[in-house]
């Protein structure tokens, strides 16, 4: 039955998820005049480039770069300072249950819809002279990033038997050696998981970007994207060529690091 | 572990060489996406190679966004901006907030449409020119002529509809989505039933027997309308009237209707007339969607976009925009062109249709205004309420909102 | 457990600057909003509690609370639900499995607007991949998103397509971190496959579990650019949602006072719907 089961499932899944993708990706290669709604049809019967290459004239590069810089200085931020917030509440006492009150702030600011913090937000930027920068995006970011981080890296750091980080301060390790020759590797697919999602919460973001930067070409891409369905007319080719290109570094990235995904305690020190 | 290490260090050393050089622009221009970017990049382009070394930076946003980004812009104080474009019916609130500068009344030819001019001003028609008029936008009304005549009234338009509807085609559309969309379609309707949302001196004045006789009238549309109305928006209007799914669009723009005479997306090659909409008890009452620039309070180039606004709306660059990317112009000289008319043969009727255009009216709330009739429409078109409660509830709200 | 005074302090500050130069003055300014009567440059008088008042008084502002949570609560759950079914798949290798997994979480690399716009098309009633495929299937076409019972949970649908890769994903690194000889060694006392699932693995994917419905019920509380996209809130309000409420008052009125109670009204009841979560993760093991 499990033998019968598990295909069945697999394929289910697989088409459920893989089926609009597909249509995105032959919307890409279809010529306007083939565009008519969504008929069955996957593939056009003459593929084009145009779309791609509309995008590549437009400057697509740029924006990718921007998004590219912006994305990775968040992540890199919020998943070394919620790493260590993690740990420090996994594995010390703190009086008061201080540490439940900070875990409801993170979850207070996470649950702020954006819109509300915007405003203030901008004003916090244009004191710190950071409008108008990617330094100011990164920082920006945190909002959505860090709490994000914090939470899921705890759950990750709390699954890590202590007994290994105990024998290791037995023989001397101090905190920088436990944290990085223990939880680190011990760690690796929550914080492989917890990368990919924050990377991703950066490169898609869109009201900050669309307010905290002013000049055209310091934009992201979801900007631009956004620019592809206006109130009269979606422009399918464009907009389904941009969706494709978009997503394939973090697609990348996450092919990459599955494999520390899927390890899972291969990966401990023996 | 290397993997892991490896990657945070390239983390770290991305996030420090993150500085992109920044080099400020001659022009920041904060301008609308999709066709109108086009258009505002053909004026870029045409203005940079006149005058070699100028440059230009452009921001094309959608819709929302770029209403978004000028308020906060413009409330914050924030100079980065120098020309901008806005919809008319954000027009009341930028002028009269001192957002815009007043522009060089010189500039002003007699040859721009009388009516685009006069919302260019605040007060209307009398204050100083704050902005210039750079799309000739007006509702038009599109109806089948290989099926139909044109109807004369909104009556008419609901008898030929009915006749008119199959299993494949609906015999009218327009825009049901909830909030502002579903309201432009159905503000030329109000108005040709008699019923106003604000009188002449600003105070609300929905609850007329008129506004119950029109809401009734557009609601009694969703019969011989396509199934899924309630979500359409202008793209799906589109769609619909170019697939030869509907006999007739009450309200297409300008800005689009070009490519109904495109084989290459359109099933309806010439069987398309734009005409201004029909009327009822009132003559019909075409309504103005004008798009107009202006320059910036806290610019800091404002003479080099004053001087871009001139050749963006000079006859010669406008009739080479309509040519070329058929964006509606706002000078009489250019819907007068023989090579225009011969391109877009409803010229003559859009021209008519903009001089006795009707502008939304000039209140500073007319987002929330058109956005509370809106929902209310929507719940008298799904049969929640009746058209009576629809008017006076939406009256009552109105009212509460100020 | 280690004891030190300074180490926790140390760990923890940067994220506590971070978040405060972040977060304390917007959130401040937000509470303190919410009782004012402000439109955004005007000037601020306060009303006391009049915001709450008119809001909760509001047909169109239940409705849209109502639609928040049953959105929430469906959204979330079914996301789990599947991500974990999902992840049991996924956990043991079989061929292929390398190349499906990134596949399967496709969707969710997806910016939100490109998700949405995809939708769009396959959800139009006439011209909509979906009610072509049942024609074919000779199964009546259905009003997605234009009829109010279904509108709510077409959008369900798609959040669900985008975002139960997220689930997924949080629930296979936990599996994956089950130490096999646990599993080996429920297998040799002869438990039953799903004896396994129940009593050895379940329990240790607790957290996960938790933390999945946790991040996905938050995220899917704020809803607001699915719905904006597809239905505009509509039709007749069956897809309001606070968010998009507290964006249209904030943004496109400029009601910072009404925005703002709006949005205290969500902090305060995503706070009790995520306590049960919040209490359960937070429960030291043991």
């Amino acid at each position: 039955m499990t033998r019968l089961l598990r295909p069945l499932g697999v394929t289910l899944a697989v088409l459920f998820f893989t089926l609009p993708t597909l249509w995105m990706l032959g919307t890409a290669f279809k010529p306007a005049a083939e565009y008519i709604g969504t008929s069955l049809v996957f593939w056009p019967s003459q593929p084009t480039f145009s779309h791609f290459i509309q995008l590549f004239d437009e400057g697509v590069l740029r924006r990718l770069f921007n998004t590219l810089v912006v994305s990775i200085g968040t992540t890199a931020v919020s998943l070394s300072v919620g790493f260590i917030s993690a740990y420090a509440l996994v594995r010390y006492r703190f009086p008061a249950r201080l540490d439940h009150a900070f875990l409801l702030l993170v979850l207070l600011i996470k649950t702020l819809p954006p819109i509300v913090v915007a405003i203030p937000l901008y004003r916090v930027l244009n004191a710190l002279n950071l409008l108008d920068s990617h330094l100011g995006l990164m920082l920006s970011y945190q909002v959505y990033t860090l709490p994000f981080c914090i939470w899921m890296l705890l759950s990750f750091v709390r699954q890590i038997p202590i007994d290994l980080e105990e024998a290791a301060s037995l023989e001397g390790a101090g905190l920088v050696q436990r944290l990085l020759r223990v939880v680190v590797p011990l760690a690796a697919p929550g914080l492989v998981a917890t990368l990919i999602f924050a990377m991703l919460l950066a490169w898609n973001e869109f009201l900050f970007a669309l307010l905290f930067i002013q000049t055209p070409s310091q934009f992201t891409l979801p900007l631009y994207i956004a620019t592809f369905t206006t109130e009269n007319q979606t422009f399918w080719g464009p907009l389904m060529a941009i969706g494709a290109l978009s997503s394939l570094p973090v697609l990348l990235l996450a092919g990459y690091l599955q494999k520390h995904l899927l390890r899972g305690f291969a990966m401990s020190p023996q | 572990m290397k993997p892991i290490t490896a990657f945070s260090t390239t983390l770290l050393a991305g996030a420090m060489a993150l500085t992109g050089v920044v080099q400020a622009a001659d022009l920041v221009i904060a301008g609308r996406d999709g066709g109108y970017g086009d258009a505002l990049q053909a004026g870029v382009d045409a203005y940079e190679a006149a005058h070699p070394g100028t440059d230009i930076e452009l921001l094309k946003l959608p819709y929302g966004s770029l209403y978004e980004k000028l308020v906060i812009g413009m409330r914050e104080g924030d100079s980065s901006f120098d020309l901008v474009m806005i919809d008319d019916t954000w027009a009341p609130e930028f002028m009269s907030n001192n957002w815009l500068a007043a522009l060089n009344e010189d500039a002003v030819s007699q040859d721009f449409i009388p009516s685009l001019t006069d919302i260019s001003r605040y007060p209307v028609g009398q204050g100083p020119l704050y902005s210039l008029p750079v799309v000739g936008n007006v509702a038009m009304f599109a109806y089948r002529s290989d099926l139909m005549d044109e109807p004369q009234s909104w009556d008419d338009v609901f008898r030929s509809a009915q006749n008119l509807k199959t299993n494949d085609r609906a015999g009218v559309v327009f825009r049901g989505t909830q909030g502002n969309p579903i309201v432009t379609g159905f503000l030329p309707m109000l108005w040709a039933y008699g019923g106003h949302i604000v009188d002449k001196d600003g105070n609300i004045a929905l609850n007329s027997p008129a506004t119950v006789e029109a809401i009734e009238a557009f609601v009694s549309l969703r019969d011989v309308a396509p199934t899924g109305v309630e979500v359409y928006n202008s793209g799906e209007v589109r769609d619909a009237i170019q697939q030869g799914k509907a006999a007739m669009a009450i309200e297409v723009w300008p800005s689009w209707v070009p490519s109904m005479d495109d084989p290459a997306v359109s099933q309806v090659v010439g069987q398309v007339n734009i005409v201004p909409p029909p009327g009822q008890v009132n003559e019909s009452t075409p309504m103005l969607g004008v798009w107009q620039m202006g320059v910036s309070t806290h610019a800091e180039h404002a003479d080099l976009a004053e001087d871009f606004l001139a050749f963006f709306t000079s006859a010669d660059f406008q009739r080479q925009l309509t040519l070329e990317k058929g964006l509606p112009p706002t000078r009489t000289s250019v819907y007068l062109d023989d090579d225009v008319v011969a391109q877009y043969r409803w010229y003559p009727n859009q021209l008519n249709a903009l001089r006795q255009g009707t502008a939304r009216p000039r209140v500073q709330d007319w987002q929330q205004l058109e956005s509370i009739l809106g929902d209310y429409l929507q719940l008298a078109l799904l049969g929640r309420l009746s058209a009576e409660q629809a008017a006076e509830q939406a009256h009552e709200r109105m009212v509460a909102s100020r | 457990m280690f004891r030190s005074h300074w180490h926790p302090l140390l760990l923890l500050s940067p994220a506590l600057v971070l978040l405060a130069l972040l977060t304390l003055y917007p959130i401040g300014y937000s509470l303190m909003l919410a009782f004012t009567n402000t439109q955004y440059g005007g000037p601020m008088t306060f009303v006391g509690l009049d915001n709450f008042r008119d809001l909760f008084s509001d047909w169109f502002f239940n409705q849209a609370t109502r639609n928040t949570i049953v959105f929430t609560l469906a959204a979330s759950l079914t996301q789990v639900g599947l991500g974990l079914l999902l992840a049991l798949l996924f956990h043991q290798p079989f061929r292929g499995r390398a190349w499906l997994l990134p596949l399967c979480i496709y969707p969710m690399m997806l910016s939100t607007l490109v998700c949405s716009s995809i939708w769009k098309a396959w959800l139009h009633y006439d011209f909509g991949w979906l009610n072509n495929f049942f024609d074919v299937l000779g199964i009546a076409r259905v009003s997605w998103l234009s009829d109010p019972q279904t509108a709510l949970a077409a959008i369900v649908l798609v959040d669900t397509w985008q975002w139960t890769p997220l689930a997924f994903l949080l629930l296979l690194a936990g599996l994956q971190a089950i130490p096999p000889d646990i599993e080996e060694a429920a297998t040799l006392e002869g438990a039953t496959s799903w004896q396994r699932f129940w009593h050895v693995r379940l329990p240790l994917v607790r957290a996960p579990l938790f933390l999945a419905l946790l991040l996905r019920s938050i995220d899917a509380f704020k809803l607001f650019d699915k719905n904006y996209v597809l239905t505009g809130g509509g039709p007749a309000y069956s897809t309001e949602t606070l968010s998009l409420l507290a964006y249209k008052q904030g943004f496109k009125f400029f009601h910072l006072g009404t925005a703002s109670a709006i949005a205290v009204v969500m902090l305060i009841i995503a706070l009790v719907l995520s306590l049960a979560y919040a209490w359960q993760v937070m429960r030291r093991p043991h």
